[in-house]
């Protein structure tokens, strides 16, 4: 199933998770959920644990929404690990862009990275 | 044109929703194939910002419409060719993409053309290697 969920489980920081496939057709609800987690004033984690595959409309707004948490000193990161999919990380290891995305190996590890 | 058991042909409104009409074609067609889930990704992604070039940058504000079509070929090849009728490839600063598609797509086939028949529109011809699957 492809969903983007946001979860507020965590005490100071809005866990965005992103299940299934996901490219153009999803990524203006992507970039609308990320607006309102950057908003709420917490610190904001991106989970990709079961997320099989993006395309580079959806790396665009991962990497807009880090660059916007930087911009306003809002702690961000990305949970990029084993599970993530094959379709995610031949992305960016074809487009160089991991490093821009501030990921973290494990969901626990996003969420400590992200509060700071 | 109907499907058959070693292609596809869809002609779709240039429209985001489509896109994954088109991938789960795709992964169809390939299944039987033999090859690795993890190529049938590669060739998802590539295929997917070729059609998300047809969508985000043919047509601007107006509608339209882009074709698809995939055939197995002899010698365990994949030709995917993707073609619009819109506006052609031009720069646009406004752009709702990374600038990523054409590269990733390049990465990944074992040949990329871009063509303009005609003088209008965009045809995007991707040729994959199977690895001899098909043969």
């Amino acid at each position: 199933m492809n969903t983007i969920e946001v979860e507020r489980t965590e005490p100071g920081v809005e866990v965005v998770v992103v299940t299934g496939e996901h490219d153009l057709s999803t990524a203006p609800e992507l970039e609308r959920q990320l607006k309102a987690a950057l908003d709420s004033g917490a610190a904001v984690a991106v989970d990709l644990m079961r997320t099989t595959f993006i395309d580079s409309s959806v790396l665009r707004v991962l990497i807009c929404a880090r660059e916007e948490a930087d911009e306003r000193s809002i702690g961000f990161r990305v949970a990029l690990g084993d599970s993530t999919g094959h379709g995610v990380r031949r992305l960016l290891e074809l487009t160089d862009t991991e490093r821009r995305l501030a990921t973290a190996p494990t969901r626990a590890a996003a969420i400590a990275g992200a509060r700071g | 044109m109907a499907p058959h058991s070693h292609g596809f042909e869809l002609e779709l409104a240039a429209e985001a929703d489509n896109v994954p009409l088109v991938r789960h074609a795709l992964r169809g067609l390939l299944e039987a194939s033999g090859i690795s889930d993890e190529r049938t990704a590669d060739i998802a992604l590539a295929v997917t910002e070729a059609c998300a070039n047809a969508v985000l940058h043919a047509y601007r504000d107006r509608a339209g419409y882009f074709e698809v079509a995939a055939e197995l070929a002899p010698g365990g090849r994949l030709v995917v060719i993707v073609r619009d009728h819109g506006s052609g490839m031009a720069p646009r600063v406004d752009s709702p993409g990374l600038g990523v598609g054409l590269p990733v797509m390049a990465a990944i086939a074992e040949a990329l053309e871009i063509d303009t028949p005609d003088g209008s529109g965009t045809l995007v011809k991707m040729t994959f290697d199977l690895g001899g699957a098909c043969a």
